[in-house]
């Protein structure tokens, strides 16, 4: 193509007063003739003209005064227009084929100059001003050459301040002194802030704003409802059976129609006889139509319109990955041996460190010893009073056990193990000398004698109040008591047998003391209260470390083997497993219980912890201790030991276990022990 | 399938019958078989009485109907069946019930005189009848275990072992009925739980005892003789991390010992050393070893009885497992003259009387004890003997068939 049309509907010359650069100006606005344009030199070069800068350079004028008419209109005349004269505007002779086209284009030295008016149908040769004026207009230029757009501008008025003032007039004093309405616009502005009235102004959001464009859009809408769309349940189209008039293979015999009749209506494999008629106007109306038309009605009312989408969650998949309990054999399993003898629950049992004997304490007021592998009574020792707690002595090398009823605190030799270890002990327990200084003690320290001594009696601590319980330290000299007691900081004492020395270690009293433990391998006491668990540091006499149990109330502690982490049974059936090195929370919580815990025990060798609750059962866990600390222990409950009968609401009271073998043995309101393997 | 082709075979010639095949309803059971053999008994010989028979088949017992046991082993019913018959072992009769004063916690019997140990610190000596004999008092703590040692003609040598830590020697006279301790055992460091004499008793003048044990020291030891009242031991065993349950002589070189610490260990007598051991998974009880069949038999914590071949190199391989008790099997006592059976007491209340081909099923349950089970032993004279924390020993006599004795 290589036209372009400048369009315009003013006729020619009504602006020809005007200058030729002024008017030249005007050619970029669009205002001139219908021109069109053809250039023939380069597709890139566009040309403009005017009939103005025509009718200067041409002498004679033949501008055509049709107007904006299409010129194919004149295409059957011999002219193209009409002059000014109103003579007609002839179209000249024009011969020229492609050939001749492309000859000029080739031969022609001023074809890229040449363009074609269509209105007076004649090549007209642009000058070298034209040429210019286009090259200029094309690069955004005035058309005038001449035209500076630059030139310096003149105010009106000078900006040099001169001696003589405009007016003379006096500056008036409001223009000295501060405003009064904007000092009272500034001191509401600054009370508004003050008062939270004003509020700076919220940055602008930079982040773009987002839209979601199918947010609001209903699934259940039609775009929805197509994709979910179930079709409603097709009717069986009649085959031949149905027909008045069937063929006589699908008419049923005599003994098929007795079938058919015999059979149930849910058995039947047509629901209707086919029947032969003569022609369509012999059958009669059909008597189950409307019965036929409810079914189906029924089917579509009742059938399934909607794709339910289900998440299929396996629900295996929701359980934690853990080991299965065979795999973590050995645990007790089932119950081996019932201890018998005691008429009176059980409140507390503890094994010898040879896994030999087992010593219980009741409420009949006796202590017991039973011989583990046969749970034959070895012994049966009378004290005075209900026997809160007994505590063998873990020292191998000792024979001791201690024994806590009222206030009292006995120290039995059982005679029962080694002699030499026997005679030993009670070698030790005689050899104190009283030392020259007598200080005054919390407890009174008295040495059997005569019968009692006979009878296994060896040390008696009288306290001043009721003794819950006491526990050994694990070198077997040192042995702590608790006698629970809110008002007072008398509540723990740790005694030491060797010297017969009693310390209070608690200047302060933070709460009723439930039980006490040992560090089996440092210097730590772990005194827990209702609440809390406090790890105490006896070397340097400081609070380590107070460990939150999140239970109401704590009943029994059991401090793991290894010593750095430590198990919390409590009244509200929870047993808390804190990782000392880990935080000050529990590490797990187990809600294995349906009621409140009793006891709870390690195992010294083997990775097992035990609870006994008042639900009877004892339950075994599986808890793994790794060195490596940055895996955290592993706690499998393995099993539910069920075995002891619910008395007065108290089940299990006390578990322990066997210090070598993977048994467990708990004691029972049901006076009885048991023994699990 | 209903007809199985069977052929019948026997060791005993009284009762053999012609070896042809038999087609017989796959859905018998051993009293229909054992019918069966009879018919065909009858056949053969006019005066043939009611025998019951029990039927073995590839050396396991029938308890099922044929076809299920079949299918149990997995054996081919194609094939024409092999079974053999033996002589039912009839039941043990209750012969003597002994009371004590307390628990009975071990017996030996011999062909004369039964010797038991007992909770109340003393042993007794009982005739076979059921008459108490004698009452060896002496020890100042429960009696553990008790030994015959020699018998040369009316003086007998026995052992009784204590939690006391001490053994006792003691020497007993049966025409006077005169009792005298010879010696006092020292050395444990525990309770003495088990002993054992050597079987070469009777050859070696200075006999040894092989003693044993201290539920906390890993040791075990043996005596010698000596010329003073104590002696102490002649060689100590020391390898048990834990209490030795149960010693006993394999032969005059070796020792066997069974531990709470899961293992079995078999011990050279001379030097003292361990030869081999055997591992289990579980608190050993009690074991016994049978010359006849060459295998141990021990009565662990977790309600089975378990053979094991002390001669194997891979040691710890159980080669059978005999299960049917509820509790802990506390004693284990093969036949003195049957190579298959033997007797197991348990916790359960109840002795069991077993033959290895069947250790599904034992071939008697004895349930006469109303409490645990602690002590069984068999004598040649046909006698079985079970004591018990129900203060009662039991004795039952059994008529051994004349094939198997010896087989």
């Amino acid at each position: 193509m290589g036209t372009v049309c400048v369009g315009g509907v003013y006729p020619a010359g009504c602006e020809k007063k005007r200058d030729t650069a002024a008017h030249s100006l005007l050619i970029g606005s669009g205002r001139g003739v219908f021109i069109e344009i053809t250039h023939r030199c380069s597709p890139t070069l566009k040309w403009l003209t005017t009939s103005e800068s025509f009718q200067l350079s041409r002498v004679c004028d033949i501008r055509n005064t049709v107007g904006n008419v299409p010129m194919e209109w004149y295409q059957d005349y011999p002219h193209i227009g009409y002059n000014l004269d109103g003579k007609k505007i002839f179209k000249p002779i024009r011969n020229k084929d492609e050939l001749d086209e492309f000859l000029d284009k080739m031969e022609n030295p001023d074809y890229w100059r040449t363009v074609h008016d269509k209105t007076t149908a004649s090549d007209i040769r642009l000058t070298d001003e034209q040429v210019d004026l286009v090259h200029r207009l094309q690069k955004g230029q005035f058309g005038d050459v001449n035209f500076n757009e630059y030139e310096p501008s003149v105010d009106f008025f000078t900006n040099e301040v001169m001696i003589h003032p405009v007016t003379n007039r006096p500056q008036d004093k409001r223009s000295f002194i501060p405003s009064l309405i904007e000092k009272e616009k500034v001191s509401k502005l600054v009370h508004a802030i003050k008062m939270g009235w004003i509020k700076p102004r919220k940055p602008k959001e930079t982040t773009p704003q987002y839209y979601d464009l199918w947010a609001k859009e209903d699934p259940n809408a039609i775009l929805g409802r197509h994709k979910m769309h179930v079709p409603a349940p097709k009717m069986r189209l009649p085959g031949h059976e149905e027909s008045y008039n069937p063929p006589p293979e699908y008419l049923l015999t005599e003994e098929e129609r007795l079938v058919w009749e015999q059979q149930d209506a849910e058995d039947r494999k047509l629901p209707f006889l086919p029947q032969k008629h003569s022609c369509l106007r012999a059958v009669p109306a059909f008597s189950r139509f409307i019965h036929e038309r409810f079914e189906r009605c029924l089917d579509l009312y009742l059938c399934p319109r909607q794709r339910k989408m289900r998440v299929n969650v396996n629900p295996e998949d929701l359980i934690p990955k853990l080991p299965k309990p065979k795999d973590l054999q050995p645990f007790p399993t089932t119950m081996s041996l019932v201890y018998r003898g005691h008429t009176s629950l059980v409140r507390s049992i503890s094994a010898s460190p040879t896994g030999q004997w087992l010593v219980s304490g009741s409420d009949d007021f006796t202590v017991r010893f039973w011989e583990v592998n046969t749970g034959r009574c070895m012994k049966t020792l009378e004290v005075g009073g209900a026997v809160k707690s007994v505590a063998w002595n873990p020292n191998p090398a000792v024979c001791l056990v201690a024994v806590c009823f009222e206030r009292t605190v006995l120290l039995l030799n059982p005679s029962l193990g080694d002699r030499l270890v026997v005679s030993s002990t009670d070698q030790l327990i005689t050899a104190y000398e009283p030392p020259e200084e007598d200080k005054e003690q919390a407890v009174t320290w008295a040495l059997s004698e005569g019968l009692e001594h006979n009878m296994g009696h060896r040390l008696t601590l009288t306290h001043p109040k009721a003794v819950k319980q006491v526990v050994w330290h694990g070198k077997g000299d040192y042995l702590s008591s608790v006698m629970p007691d809110n008002s007072s900081n008398l509540q723990v004492l740790i005694h030491q047998v060797s010297k017969r020395r009693t310390q209070n270690p608690f200047r302060k009293n933070k709460g009723l003391v439930q039980c006490v433990s040992f560090h089996p391998l440092r210097p730590y006491f772990f005194v827990a209260t209702q609440r809390y668990v406090r790890v105490y540091n006896l070397i340097k006499q400081e609070l380590t470390k107070k460990l939150m149990t999140n239970c109401k109330w704590i009943s029994s502690m059991a401090i793991h083997p290894g010593g750095d982490n430590l198990i919390c049974g409590s009244y509200d059936c929870r047993l808390a497993w804190f990782d000392l090195d880990l935080s000050t929370k529990p590490y797990k919580m187990l809600r294995h219980h349906k009621k409140a815990l009793r006891g709870v025990a390690y195992h010294r060798n083997y990775p097992l912890f035990a609870s006994g609750a008042d639900d009877g059962s004892v339950i075994v866990c599986h808890g793994m201790v790794y060195n490596d600390l940055l895996q955290n222990p592993l706690i499998v409950p393995v099993k539910v030991l069920k075995g002891h009968q619910i008395t007065h609401d108290l089940g299990v009271l006390d578990v322990t276990f066997h210090p070598t073998q993977p048994w467990v043995f708990s004691s029972g309101a049901d006076t009885t022990i048991r023994l699990f393997t | 399938m209903s007809q199985l082709q069977t052929r019948f075979f026997t060791d005993n010639k009284k009762y053999s019958v012609d070896d042809v095949p038999f087609s017989i309803p796959a859905a018998s059971e051993v009293q229909e078989l054992s019918n069966v053999i009879n018919k065909l008994l009858e056949a053969k010989n006019g005066s043939h009485s009611q025998i019951e028979f029990d039927f073995l088949v590839r050396g396991q017992f029938l308890r099922t109907s044929l076809s299920n046991h079949m299918e149990a082993e997995g054996i081919s019913t194609e094939d024409v069946v092999e079974i053999e018959y033996v002589e039912r072992f009839t039941a043990p009769q209750p012969e003597e019930c002994m009371m004590h004063d307390d628990w009975i916690s071990s017996v030996e019997a011999d062909s004369e005189w039964i010797l038991t140990g007992s909770y109340d610190k003393t042993a007794r000596i009982w005739s076979l009848e059921g008459k108490a004999v004698m009452t060896v008092a002496g020890h100042t703590d429960v009696v553990k275990d008790v030994a015959w040692v020699r018998r040369d003609g009316l003086t007998s040598l026995l052992l009784t072992a204590s939690l006391d830590q001490t053994i006792l020697l003691w020497e007993w006279n049966s025409e006077r009925n005169k009792l005298k301790a010879r010696h006092c055992c020292r050395g444990h460091a525990g309770s003495v739980d088990t002993i054992a004499t050597d079987p070469t008793r009777t050859k070696v003048t200075g006999e040894e005892e092989e003693v044993e044990e201290p539920p906390s020291r890993p040791r075990k030891k043996q005596k010698t003789e000596q010329l003073g009242l104590t002696r102490t031991p002649l060689m100590t065993l020391s390898g048990h991390n834990e209490a030795v349950s149960s010693v006993l002589w394999l032969d005059s070189e070796e020792i066997c010992s069974a531990s709470w610490d899961h293992t079995i260990r078999l011990w050279d007598a001379e030097t003292g050393s361990v030869k081999t051991t055997l591992t289990g998974s579980k608190v050993f009880n009690h074991i016994s070893y049978s010359p006849l069949c060459r295998r141990l038999a021990s009565g662990s914590t977790d309600r089975h009885v378990r053979l094991w071949d002390p001669r194997s190199k891979d040691g710890s391989l159980v080669l059978l497992s005999l299960t049917s008790h509820s509790g802990w099997v506390t004693a284990v006592k093969w036949a003195p003259s049957h190579e298959h059976q033997l007797v197991s007491g348990s916790l359960d209340n109840l002795v069991k009387l077993w033959d290895t081909r069947s250790c599904k099923t034992p071939l008697y349950d004895v349930s006469a004890h109303e409490d645990k089970v602690l002590c069984v032993d068999w004598t040649d004279s046909r006698l079985m003997l079970s004591g018990g924390a129900d203060n009662k020993l039991y004795t039952y006599r059994y008529t051994a068939c004349e094939t198997d004795a010896g087989a």
